[in-house]
Formats: structure tokens, sequence, C-alpha cells
């Protein structure tokens, strides 16, 4: 398990994200709401999702009106509050330092060092990483965070994306990451373009199907191998394969 | 009282009346039209009768974070509005009654309240975030159609609080960060899904027109983001658009080239207007209105698109003034000076302009020294908006004459981080009793025609009518409206909080309404005019008030 940077003083972060996983299967994720783990079910999915601390105790003091969200603020003791917060962030990578920084060397490689600024190098426009990807403090979080760093550049151009599949939108097929799949609307993100746009159509509009074509070939053309390999040299050093 | 349109009309003094510069009972984009001259052709509210305007209605936001700064839109009876948190509000035009509304979530990382306009188009309500977010909202729910991440803004610093602008079936967005280590650029998105239809760098990458006007590495951290809203001819199918000033602000060592020439371009394509193709974003001309400007004179401000009559010939023109208060009147074909006027009363920063527009006699920041700049740095005018009459052929300003005391520096760059390179404070002109002035202008002769002073600033946008009137508002709470051929004020109330924001006109069932916004606080102009005038207390607040003739129903 990582070191944590700042604890709260009632509890340390593994702690509560261990008590708020409890708060969340018994109160959250329960018949037509979220899944388990944060997935998607009858509400949104939660996991992966880059919400912050801040939205995510908005959400559950206050509710999310449109959404059809209720507010927990009678339902739930502040400290359990509190608990399911630093569970639901910690599916977000927004836990606080618990989920990246800690396993940082101080001196990372020249390799990795080149690699942290072609992550999210604004010269390579809408095709750099952090596009679609949240490290560290950067990035836009569209994808799932990122939890295990393939081991080689094959491995890496091998990856396909489970959660990315393609669906047919207003009779366009197109990939997509799935948010929410409700009754009268479907959320998700349309993968078809750089960047991806987050879209809500009727859900009469969109059919999801099986299909797990979309991979990670078709969106890292900005980057030769050598630029791909530094990019892999820096995730090494910053993310941990821990259970979490 | 029937609404008289007006069609086409040619008035002496060299101005022509066009249909799509002038709105009528719809007030559709952020300027009135894409042209953005503020300017309606109802005239059911005219000089004879503007005594008798009197509230119809009044819509507070409920958001106190901030003032409101928007400019509202108007179509088929439905108005829509954006609050300082984004707040959006779509109401019934004609009494306020409130028919959706949705608020954007609160960015967790990025702070920061205000937001100028909106845009409404295909369907659908748009705007931009300052987490740097499109998002479209479906025009008759209010429900969320589609949002896109522009950039990362901890990274660049930068985020979008201007109006967006519609160009047939795209939507463009500049954004803010101009002051900041980045690199400026517009967006174009397609409207019916968001999706990336071109992406136009104020600063040419390398290999590109333009790029050897930077020295060394320094095109990746050179601003000039366009952080204002833009125009749109679409018989011509050009954007037009006003770019920031180069980072560093205040200090060029770092960014001019060895043996670069002063009174040339440089740091293209900071400091210019733009005009590039909509469909393409490729740049068609430009026009840098200050070469090596080292004074935070952005060139980010309205551009009017303006048919005149030079001579004896009709040019399609534009007008624009850069923040300095250096104006200029250019052929929007090809970017070619026709006519350039200054507008402030009082300037330290030059000796002078010659007729083909270049500085002369500059006098520039020296690093670790402190020198007295007028106008200050919020310029001899803020983002708030001039306008064009046809009928009079005048354009109204709002000018401050307002200083600052800049002290430059040399600080290394950091990406994303705040890049001016100087510190600055606000001083009072002396020998004067009055600190800003409505002027009205003859852009084909650059003449003064007239012009009323005001004691304290002024920070709102103005609206012109074919009624022949004027209205804008001031930081002590009055809107007011002046006759648009004279100046004599007509009209005046009193609405109970400053203003820093847009008036607009528009009419349902036969009824002409003059909608502004309300609220003083504002992060950057408000407060440091506040400061210089530290008796007054000029009011926030967060409303919309609405003004019609009684006897009209």
């Amino acid at each position: 398990m990582l070191a944590v940077a700042a604890a709260s003083p009632a509890q340390t972060r593994p702690d509560a994200a261990k008590q708020g996983e409890q708060v969340f299967e018994k109160s959250c994720a329960t018949g037509y709401c979220h899944g388990i783990k944060g997935e998607p079910s009858g509400a949104p999915r939660l996991a992966g999702r880059g919400l912050s601390q801040t939205y995510i105790t908005q959400a559950v003091t206050r509710g999310i009106a449109e959404g059809g969200m209720p507010s927990f603020a009678r339902e739930l003791s502040s400290a359990e509050i509190a608990a399911v917060v630093v569970y639901v962030a910690s599916l977000n990578g927004t836990a606080g330092a618990a989920n990246t920084t800690s396993t940082r060397t101080k001196s990372a490689s020249a390799e990795a060092q080149a690699g942290e600024h072609l992550f999210r190098d604004p010269l390579r426009g809408f095709g750099r990483c952090s596009t679609c990807h949240s490290v560290e403090r950067y990035g836009i979080p569209i994808a799932p965070l990122i939890r295990h760093v393939p081991a080689s550049l094959a491995d890496f151009k091998a990856l396909i994306s489970p959660t990315a599949r393609l669906a047919t939108v207003d009779g366009e097929s197109i990939p997509v990451l799935l948010l929410a799949a409700g009754k009268s609307n479907t959320m998700f993100y349309d993968l078809s373009v750089l960047p991806p746009v987050q879209r809500v159509v009727a859900s009469s509009e969109f059919r999801m199907s099986a299909n797990v074509t979309w991979d990670h070939s078709s969106v890292v053309h900005a980057y030769n191998d050598a630029d791909l390999g530094a990019v892999l040299a820096y995730l090494r050093d910053v993310i941990s394969t821990d259970k979490n | 009282m029937r609404i008289r349109l007006i069609l086409f009309l040619v008035m002496a003094g060299g101005a022509i009346a066009q249909p799509e510069g002038a709105t009528s009972s719809d007030w559709p984009h952020y300027g009135g039209t894409q042209f953005t001259w503020r300017y309606s052709a109802l005239d059911q509210i005219n000089t004879t009768n503007v005594k008798a305007l009197t509230p119809a209605w009044l819509f507070q936001t409920g958001d106190y974070s901030g003032n409101l700064q928007a400019t509202p839109i108007v179509l088929d009876g439905v108005l829509y509005l954006i609050t300082a948190r984004a707040n959006i509000f779509a109401l019934d035009a004609a009494t306020g009654r409130q028919i959706w509304h949705y608020t954007y979530p609160e960015p967790a990382t990025v702070r920061g309240t205000g937001y100028r306009g909106l845009a409404v188009g295909g369907g659908k309500v748009i705007f931009g975030t300052r987490d740097d977010y499109v998002v479209a909202l479906d025009q008759a729910t209010g429900h969320m159609v589609w949002k896109v991440s522009m950039d990362d803004p901890a990274q660049c610093s930068c985020g979008i609080n201007a109006a967006p602008l519609i160009a047939g079936d795209k939507v463009i967005v500049g954004a803010t960060g101009g002051d900041s280590a980045n690199r400026g650029y517009l967006t174009a998105l397609r409207i019916k899904d968001g999706h990336l239809a071109w992406r136009w760098y104020v600063i040419p990458g390398p290999g590109e027109a333009g790029h050897d006007t930077w020295k060394g590495e320094s095109w990746k951290y050179g601003g000039g983001a366009p952080w204002v809203t833009g125009s749109f001819d679409p018989e011509l199918n050009l954007i037009y658009w006003g770019t920031g000033n180069a980072a560093a602000d205040f200090y060029d060592g770092d960014r001019l080239p060895t043996g670069a020439k002063k009174n040339q371009d440089v740091n293209l394509y900071t400091a210019s207007v733009v005009a590039l193709d909509a469909n393409s974003g490729k740049l068609r001309w430009h026009y840098q209105e200050i070469h090596d400007d080292t004074w935070d004179w952005d060139s980010v401000y309205e551009v009017m698109l303006v048919d005149l009559k030079i001579g004896a010939q009709t040019r399609k023109a534009l007008v624009h003034m850069n923040k300095s208060g250096l104006t200029v009147v250019l052929d929007r074909l090809d970017g070619s000076l026709l006519q350039h006027f200054y507008v402030p009363e009082v300037q330290t920063w030059m000796d002078g302009i010659t007729e083909d527009g270049k500085i002369i006699g500059r006098h520039e920041p020296v690093v670790g020294k402190s020198i007295l700049i007028c106008p200050s740095v919020d310029g001899a005018k803020s983002w708030n908006s001039m306008a064009y009459s046809p009928r009079t052929g005048f354009v109204y300003v709002p000018a401050n004459e307002v200083c600052s005391t800049l002290t430059s520096a040399d600080r290394e760059v950091e990406e994303g981080r705040n890049y001016m390179d100087g510190t600055f404070r606000f001083e009072l002109p002396p020998g004067r009793t009055t600190y800003s002035h409505i002027d009205a202008w003859n852009p084909v002769t650059g003449k003064r025609v007239w012009s009323v002073p005001y004691k304290y600033v002024l920070l709102a946008s103005m609206l012109a009518t074919s009624g022949d009137l004027v209205f804008t508002g001031n930081p002590e709470g009055d809107f007011f409206a002046l006759d648009a051929r004279t100046g004599e004020k007509l009209w005046s109330y009193q609405t109970g909080a400053g203003h820093r924001g847009s008036s607009i006109a528009y009419s349902v069932n036969g009824r002409e309404y003059i909608a502004t916004s309300t609220g003083w606080q504002t992060s950057v102009a408000g407060a440091h005019a506040q400061s210089l005038f530290p008796d007054q207390e000029w009011r926030g607040g967060s409303s919309l008030v609405v003004f019609a003739l009684p006897d009209v129903k």
C-alpha cells in the first residue's frame, strides 16, 4: 500500500476508503442505482471519471436534481459521508496523493522525464495523451484511470480498451465509452474524433454492440516509437499497480 | 405602434445601412448580429418618448458570486442568459417567467467567476467554461447535449469566458490565458455534435509563415490568446477576430528576434486583427496594430463589420479599437488600412502615429524602473463593447482616462504561469476632474463629433437604436439614454447596482424592450476602478432590468 501524504486526523485514507466501500455497497450500490465498484448500472458509472472530492461531496449532500440523484444528507452521518466520498474519490484517482505520486523516485530517468513532457506536449495538439488521460495533476479524465502500464511497446500497441465499444448512434457506427444508459437518455464519449465529445442522445437512437474493435493505435499517430517508449517509462515511474 | 424595419438606406456622411448589421425583433448574437454593431432597427422607443421608459420586469438571477456581465440573447420571444457561475436561464422575454434553468457543475480546481455571454444556434445554447470546456444545451429543454474539452487548464492556465460565435454550421471559441505562458488559438466545432472542425494557432509553428518573427523558443509561450468574441461575414465566409498581446507583456527581450525592427510585423500574429476562412480556419490576412507591444495593448476587442462610403467608393470595411485606444478602419477583404483615429485625451506611451498607422517615439517600460503609462493596463476601453449606428454613421465609444505606474521585470518563463513580466498600480491622470467620456466618432473622417464627460469610469457596453438613442450604464447604477445625434441626455433610471455588462433591444408581440444587466463586482477592471475612487460604493448585484413604454402592451 502506498504511504499517505496528508491523512485526515481521524482516519488514514486507506481506512476511510475501506469504510466508505461498505457505506457505498449498503447505500449507493442498490436497486436502480450505482453499480458496485462504481461500475455503471441504473445510475451512471462513477469509477474512472476524474470526479473531484468537491463534486462528489456536493452530489452526495445536495443531490443532482436533473440527474435524479437524491440528497443523502439526512440518510448518512457526516462520518459516513466523508468515508464514502473518499471511497468514490479513490475510484477516480482523486483521493489525494494515495494513488499515483508516491512511488516516484526523485531522480527519474532522462527517458521518463522526456516522457512526462511528451505525455502532455501541447505541440501535439489534441493528439497528445493528456487529451484523454489524467495522470498526476494534468490531463482530461476521459479514459478510465490507468492502473496497469503495458510492459512493452508491443503490448501497448496491442492494447484494446474493453470499455470502448462500437455503438450505432443516429444510424452512424462510432466507437464510444459508455457513461450512463437510462430509459430516456444515454450519455457516452464519442471516440470517433479528437478531442472526444461527451454526448447525450435519446436512448432510442443508441444501440451498443458487443464489438470490441477500438484500440489505442488509432489515436497515437502524434508519437513515434521512441516517444511512446519514453511515455511508457514515465507512466511506469508514476503509476503503481497496487490494488486500491 | 408598428415597428419600422430599416432596409437599404443611403445616408449622407458616408454610411450605408445594411440589413445584416441591424437587429430587429430578435437579438440573435452577442454583438447583435454577427457584424457586431450592437444596433437595433427598432424605433418604437425613440427620442420623442424615451422619457416615459419604465421597468416592465426584473429578473434576479440568484447568483451573486459575481456581477451579471453577459449580453443576453433573444430569439422568438425567449431570452437566454448566463450568470457569473454559469447558471443558464431561458426566460419568457415579455414577462421574465422562467422556462428552464441549467447549472454548470462548479469546476473543482479552477477559480474565478464571470461569463460574458453565450450563443444560440442549430437548436442549441452554447457556452464556454472557465475550466475550458464548450457545452451545448438543448435550446428547448436546457438539457446538456454535448460537452468537449478544449485544453487542460491545469497546464495552460486558460479557460473560456467570452461568448462563442455562431458561423454557419460551426461555433467558434477563443480562450483566456494570453498573459500566461502558452500559445493562443481559436477553435471551431461542429454545432450538431461538438466535433472539432479546425483550430487556428495565433502563433505559427515551425515552417509556417510568420514563425521566424519570434526569438528562439519564445513562440511556444508567446500568448496572444483571443479572449473576446469575433465577427462573421457570411457573404465573404470570413471570420474576423482580434488577438491578444504577446507574452511576456512588458518585456520583449526574450521574444524579439535580434535585429527585428519595431515598426514592422513582429511576434505574429499577436496584437492583430485577423481574417480566417470560416470553413478551414486558414488565415486570409492579418493587420498588426501595435508592432512589438510592450504595454499589454491587446487587439482582442470587438470587430465591427461596416460598409463605408469613402470618397466615391463603398468599401467593405471594419472598425476596430486596440486596447491603447488606437482605432483602425480596415478594408475587410484584404486588411488594408483606410483610416485611423486615437480616442484617449491623455496618453504617455508614444509621441504620435503616422498617417499609415505606425507608432513613433515609443516610451517603453525599462526593466527595474517605473514609468507612468496612460491609458492604464485596463485600456482606453475595456472589453465592453462600442456600438455603431448606420443612421448617424457614428461609432459610440465609452472611453476611460486612467493611468498605470508600470514596473517591468525579466522573469523566467514557466509554462502556464502568469508571464506579464511586470507589476502595475493604477493612478488618475493629473489636471482633470472627469475620468471617462462617451464619444461619437465618424469612422470615415476620423473625427470626434461629440463627447460627453463622466466623473468616474465607464465599463458597460453601448447600445444604439434606430430611435436615434444610445444606451449605457455607469458604476453608480444609472442606466441612461443619450440622443445619438447630439449626446444630450434624454432619460436616466437608477437600477440600484453598478453597470459592467451589456444592454440589448428586442421586441415581442409588437412591444419593444430594452434590457440591461446589472452588478458591479468584477475581478479586473471593476476592482481596479473602485480602488481609484475609495469614497464611492458601487453596488454588486446580478439582475436583468427590462424597460418598455408603459402604454404599449
